[in-house]
């Protein structure tokens, strides 16, 4: 065990601070801190110039491998790279559900071709993603998807028709990863594909829901024989679900650290807020403010001890499998301790309309961290019966 | 010793639940938010009418001369409905305290209000902002040096946007030169008493929060199916509301205790008020977190009418002294000199008056 840092890595992190002192401002200087979570709607045009920058800067596609256009980064250095990037202040980014998500997926599952096609696109940070897994009737229960794709003989392409809910960024996204039905007669998990479809065309329709901070981030997505090319389904027909359920194992990983860093800056702010108006002087604030703090060190050495291979026991398997649960709830908890901390304030909006400060952005947002990707609930299930073995609860 | 409510108090809160249950509606409360001034004269006619605007203001003033504790079951309806009429402000916080006042003020303000022609609104420093300024025909606030009695003539009104769409909530500023009608202990009293009726009907709101976020929340598990089943039939969904089913029900003791306590005068009202307001305060928060959870993501929009009561839940949790104050004001009660604790003191009004407030 060695818990610092080799001088490459270190002068690797001069080089992230330097790029990012000399590139994060001027008309960037608004965007920092900004269009995180609860935030995502803002500074949309800017954001997107900041991935291009970020391309040109090679800080794109930091872990992929060199071969497919990546930095072939180590996980020291993606490490470094997050921390400076949320020390730095560096805005949410607009592309991290097609380098994080697609990007890996690709690499992973997909053929040579696919690769070649959409990886470049991803990278320069002008192609963005979005995730139509979710459907009215399909949250939890993932598997119930109706969504059909039907392959058209003559014209050699798939066409989609059903609906997805709560696609995120849907409505700024260049394509979309859809799981959908190949065999008509198939329920579950079987009998599914993964497609990569292009979002502007005439088959789909993107509806926004508002959301209750007032903001629309997330959306309805309406296909109607969409058109998907005969190359762009990922694994084969029916294979869909061991693809989708691998782009989910990539959720996890060195994305975590950044969002640590994320919340360490929440959570500074937390704490410099109860520091000016008092609140740090109140025992119960204070020992929910030390909890806190202790919550995300917990997180932050599990993290790196996961990233480092530790825990080959078997360990690991459980430590990605409990992350989900610990930090949405974590999260939920800081979100509350702002309001708490806030006192009379935090009910006061900046202005009209409703617009939200950070931390009640932070308090609203967080009450979702609990349900996307997964649900408390479905995350205890998960670990009662994959980790522990438990027997399995009945279903359908 | 009678820990209930009369056949008459019951009666009365079934039908002004009701009324509200009819009239205020998810619907009219969305309207409300777009309008001007968020507040609907013809509801507040109706409410006049059913005497709800004058219940504590006495008879001799054309009020029904009741009391808090009268008023406690009815405020719960209020907050069933997330109610955005001031009708809690007005019952429980501005009638009391121009009673209280006594006097040419209680004179002639206490006949309009009861006859709904009159909006007074009461503002404490506490509070940083004071709801429904901009309605009010009179003006009570509390500042340093003491109570002024303002004309909105008199005052000038900043708005503030406030996370609960339906409340109105404003800066208020007045020129030097105008006097304070009580200084000294007397306003002392005055601000003490105020900020315990205010207390104690964000507790009372609390409670008919929680009690309609627990209700969607049930109806939703119902209806909603996963895995081909009703979500509500799973145990987790179930020990979710169950939490909060509990948490509920052992919040409403200790609002009624301090309803209780504030209509009889009691020298434990102030701990009686704020232990009321952390437990219901705290109920309200624990079902505006589960029923979300039970929605999914369909409580974390805004066409789901549940986020109406959370986010009314969230304002009220932190006006008439947020959880730090009034965790404070029991702690500094125990530790006081003379604090009379154990066995026999349960109902008994046990601390001299003046020793519960650590400010
Ligand atoms: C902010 C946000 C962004 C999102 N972005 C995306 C996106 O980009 N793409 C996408 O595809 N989806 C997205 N989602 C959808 C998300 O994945 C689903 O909300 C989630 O899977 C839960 O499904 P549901 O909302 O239908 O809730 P439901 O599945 O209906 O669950 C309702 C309640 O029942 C409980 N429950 C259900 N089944 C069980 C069980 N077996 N045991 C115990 N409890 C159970 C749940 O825990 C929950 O409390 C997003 C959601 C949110 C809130």
């Amino acid at each position: 065990m060695k818990l610092s840092f080799s001088a490459a890595d270190e002068a690797f992190r001069n080089e992230v601070a330097d790029w990012l002192a000399a590139n994060l401002c001027g008309e960037f200087e608004q965007i920092r801190y900004r269009g995180g979570p609860g935030d995502e709607h803002s500074y949309v045009q800017e954001r997107k110039a900041w991935e291009r920058k970020l391309h040109e800067g090679g800080w794109t596609g930091l872990g992929w491998p060199c071969a497919y256009g990546g930095r072939g980064a180590t996980i020291e250095q993606q490490v470094i790279f997050n921390e400076e990037y949320a020390r730095a202040g560096g805005p949410g980014r607009m592309g991290h559900i097609g380098e994080t998500l697609t990007g890996p997926t690709l690499i992973a599952f997909g053929t040579e071709q696919q690769k070649q096609r959409f990886l470049p696109g991803i990278l320069r940070g002008e192609d963005l993603w979005c995730q139509g897994y979710s459907e009215p009737s399909a949250g939890s229960d993932l598997a119930n998807v109706k969504t059909r794709a039907r392959y058209d003989e003559a014209r050699g392409r798939w066409l989609i028709t059903g609906q997805k809910v709560w696609t995120s960024l849907a409505h700024e996204s260049q394509y979309c990863f859809v799981i959908a039905r190949t065999d008509p007669a198939s329920v579950g998990q079987k009998g599914l594909g993964f497609f990569l479809l292009a979002m502007d065309q005439p088959g789909i329709e993107v509806r926004p829901i508002e959301q209750l901070t007032g903001t629309s981030e997330f959306n309805e997505v309406f296909f109607d024989d969409a058109v998907c090319g005969a190359d762009d389904i990922v694994g084969a027909p029916g294979e869909g679900w061991k693809v989708a359920m691998g782009l989910l194992g990539f959720e996890r990983g060195v994305s975590t650290l950044g969002q640590q860093m994320l919340f360490q800056n929440e959570f500074d702010e937390v704490v410099r807020i109860a520091r000016e108006n008092g609140a740090a002087a109140d025992p119960a604030l204070r020992q929910r403010i030390a909890d806190a703090h202790v919550g995300l060190r917990i997180m932050r050495f599990n993290s790196m001890r996961m990233l480092s291979g530790g825990g080959d026991d078997g360990s690991l398997s459980r430590e990605a499998m409990i992350y989900k649960l610990y930090w949405a709830t974590w999260h939920r908890n800081l979100g509350k301790l702002a309001m708490d901390v806030l006192g009379p304030e935090s009910e006061i909006l900046d202005g009209a309309p409703y617009q939200l400060n950070r931390l009640q952005s932070l308090f609203l947002f967080t009450r979702s961290d609990t349900i996307y990707g997964g649900t408390n609930q479905i995350q205890r299930n998960i670990i009662a019966e994959r980790a522990l073995g438990m027997p399995r609860e009945p279903r359908g | 010793m009678d820990f209930t409510f009369t056949q008459d108090q019951l009666l009365f809160q079934s039908s002004v639940r009701d009324f509200l249950t009819a009239e205020v509606t998810p619907e009219r409360i969305r309207a409300g938010w777009d309008t001007a001034s968020g507040r609907d004269p013809g509801l507040w006619h109706q409410l006049a009418e059913l005497g709800l605007t004058g219940i504590t203001v006495p008879e001799e003033f054309g009020g029904l001369g009741m009391s808090e504790l009268d008023f406690v079951l009815l405020a719960q309806e209020c907050g069933y409905v997330a109610l955005p009429e001031p009708l809690v402000h007005t019952a429980l916080v501005a009638a009391p305290l121009l009673r209280q006042i006594g006097g040419e003020l209680a004179g002639s303000w206490l006949p309009g209000i009861a006859a709904g022609e009159a909006k007074v609104v009461v503002g404490l420093q506490q509070n940083l902002l004071v709801e429904d300024a901009h309605i009010a025909d009179l003006l009570l606030l509390q500042r340093e040096e003491g109570w002024y009695a303002l004309a909105p003539g008199q005052v000038e009104l900043r708005h503030n946007e406030s996370v609960d769409p339906s409340r109105r909530l404003y800066a208020v500023e007045f020129a030097g030169g105008a006097q304070p009608f009580a200084t000294g202990d007397k306003a002392a009293e005055l601000t003490a008493a105020t900020l315990d009726r205010g207390a104690l009907g964000c507790a009372a709101q609390a409670l008919g929060l929680a009690q309609r976020m627990v209700e969607m929340a049930v109806a939703y598990s119902g209806d909603r199916r996963q895995f081909g089943k009703p979500i509500g039939s799973f145990q987790a969904v179930k020990h979710l509301m169950a939490n909060v089913a509990v948490r509920l029900e052992y919040a409403k003791a200790p609002v009624h205790r301090a309803a209780y306590s504030v209509a009889n005068g009691e020298p434990v009202a102030a701990r009686a008020v704020s232990h009321a307001k952390l437990m219901a305060c705290e109920a309200a928060n624990l079902a505006a977190k589960n029923s979300i959870q039970v929605h999914g993501a369909m409580g974390y929009t805004w066409e789901v009418d549940l986020h109406i009561f959370m986010k009314k839940a969230w304002a009220l949790a932190n006006a008439w002294g947020d959880t730090a104050f009034h965790k404070a004001r029991i702690a500094a009660d125990i530790f006081a000199d003379g604090t009379a604790l154990g066995a026999g003191t349960t109902f008994a009004p046990a601390v001299p008056d003046g020793e519960l407030n650590p400010n």
